[in-house]
């Protein structure tokens, strides 16, 4: 589903991302962990373009993102993504969120997509928050809109970013169960978090990023947390994991 | 004291009047329009968009109005060989110069939305105007309320320079009054009452708006 090869960023003259490969078959859960600053939000806004990479190609879907020939808005229909911050449209009400790119880039009526987007609501269990605004929402309800809004596009693959490190702790568990059901369901799916229980739960591939380059990554979960092959990586590990 | 001057010459005045407004609302609607494209250009990355936007701004912010207005007057004749007549001329003047004011104050309100909504709305796959069109204008034009409403009030009260090229707008109709009748007290005093209470009225008006706005 994406294959992402040989990438390198830089902001100037600081390098963010040192040749990142990998590639991300369909129907999987991958996360990304790793220290602040270490490039794993990056690397995901460079899968659907929202960052421009210097090296290296990314094919998501068989199409290159970066190609002149690629359509990008029509490639980043198919990608769901979900920010820290949420980044809900603060005037626009819940429903109104999750409509608007359904209507105004598929050109689907405003009835089919407010019945869709009602269903999505009752998929991440909120749909008495319908007509309420995000100022009106508690940040936990906010970031299940935001996913809602991303699954409107019936997008092939979703990527997550941090999205539950701005949430107040004993929101968090609400927003994992709506990730955690979605990649039970079958979404590809890519997770930058620290969310080390998320990863255990579902994780079909878990990779540890250091200074823009993948320091270890593995596809199976129990030795990746219990016999770690770098020091790096047991040093954060043992820094997250109480 | 004669007040009498008022009454004998009101449908005159207020015939200007009609065109002041007539003024305000094209160099309003007009400035918005051209500022809105102008300080979007002005955020370009493209150096060939935000370079010539950036110089207009800086140009025509760099003139007094009354020049801008005087200058199109005396231009256009010459540039599209036949004269444009003053009032399209003064309208013309009035868009342009506005739209240098109206593309800061765009600049300056799409500026305080944060980057995170552009990139929610590129990650939905909405294209940049779309983007713009539907999530960033809307909340930009929320923050952008109080400057608009200001400038507007401006605007109106600068529709007043287009007498220096003859358009027959209320002060000028006021001061062809006096020339005739000889009250300048009384004829300029109405005038600054007439002002006085459409400007107040304007600025409560847009008050009201930002307080609607910011709920």
């Amino acid at each position: 589903m994406i294959q992402i090869k040989n990438v390198s960023l830089w902001y100037g003259k600081y390098r963010v991302l040192y040749n990142i490969s990998e590639e991300i078959k369909k129907n999987t859960t991958v996360v990304i962990c790793g220290p602040s600053g270490s490039g794993k939000s990056s690397l995901l806004r460079c899968i659907n373009g929202l960052e421009r990479f210097q090296e290296g190609q990314i094919f998501v879907d068989g199409k290159s993102v970066q190609d002149p020939s690629t359509h990008i808005s029509e490639l980043r229909a198919d990608i769901g993504m979900v920010f820290q911050r949420f980044e809900l449209y603060p005037h626009m009400s819940a429903i109104e969120n999750i409509t608007l790119a359904p209507m105004k880039v598929r050109g689907k009526s405003r009835k089919d997509t407010e019945a869709m987007a009602m269903s999505l609501l009752e998929r991440v269990g909120i749909p008495e928050q319908a007509r309420k605004y995000p100022g009106e929402m508690s940040g936990g309800q906010q970031q299940r809109v935001a996913i809602g809004r991303a699954l409107a596009m019936e997008p092939k693959v979703m990527l997550f970013d941090e999205p539950t490190s701005a949430l107040d702790p004993e929101m968090i568990r609400e927003v994992l169960d709506v990730m955690i059901n979605l990649s039970r369901s079958g979404m590809t799916m890519i997770v930058v978090t620290h969310e080390m229980g998320f990863a255990r739960e579902v994780a079909d591939e878990i990779i540890f990023i250091d200074e823009g380059k993948i320091i270890e990554r593995s596809t199976d979960k129990q030795s990746f947390f219990e016999n770690p092959q770098s020091e790096r990586t047991k040093e954060f590990l043992s820094k997250i994991l109480l | 004291m004669d007040w009498g001057v008022i009454p004998r010459n009101i449908n005159f005045l207020l015939g200007g009047l009609v065109l002041t407004f007539e003024l305000a609302f094209f160099a309003i609607s007009g400035g918005l329009l051209f500022g809105i494209i102008m300080g979007l250009c002005r955020l370009s990355s493209r150096k060939w968009i935000y370079a010539p936007a950036t110089f207009y701004v800086n140009f025509f912010r760099s003139l007094p109005l009354i020049l801008v207005i005087f200058w199109f007057y005396f231009i256009t004749p010459i540039i599209i060989g036949r004269p444009l007549g003053d009032f399209l001329s003064a309208i013309i003047a009035f868009i342009a110069f506005e739209a240098a004011i109206f593309a800061e104050i765009v600049r300056a309100g799409i500026q305080s939305i944060p980057k995170g909504q552009v990139m929610a709305g590129y990650s939905t796959g909405l294209s940049y105007v779309k983007t713009m069109r539907y999530i960033v204008i809307p909340q930009a034009l929320r923050n952008m309320v109080p400057a608009l409403v200001t400038n507007t009030v401006i605007i109106f009260q600068d529709t007043s320079l287009a007498y220096v090229i003859g358009v027959k707008e209320f002060l000028r109709r006021t001061h062809l009054v006096d020339s005739r009748e000889i009250r300048s007290i009384e004829l300029y005093a109405f005038a600054a009452v007439v002002y006085l209470i459409l400007c107040f009225l304007g600025s409560t008006l847009g008050r009201r708006l930002e307080k609607k706005e910011r709920r």
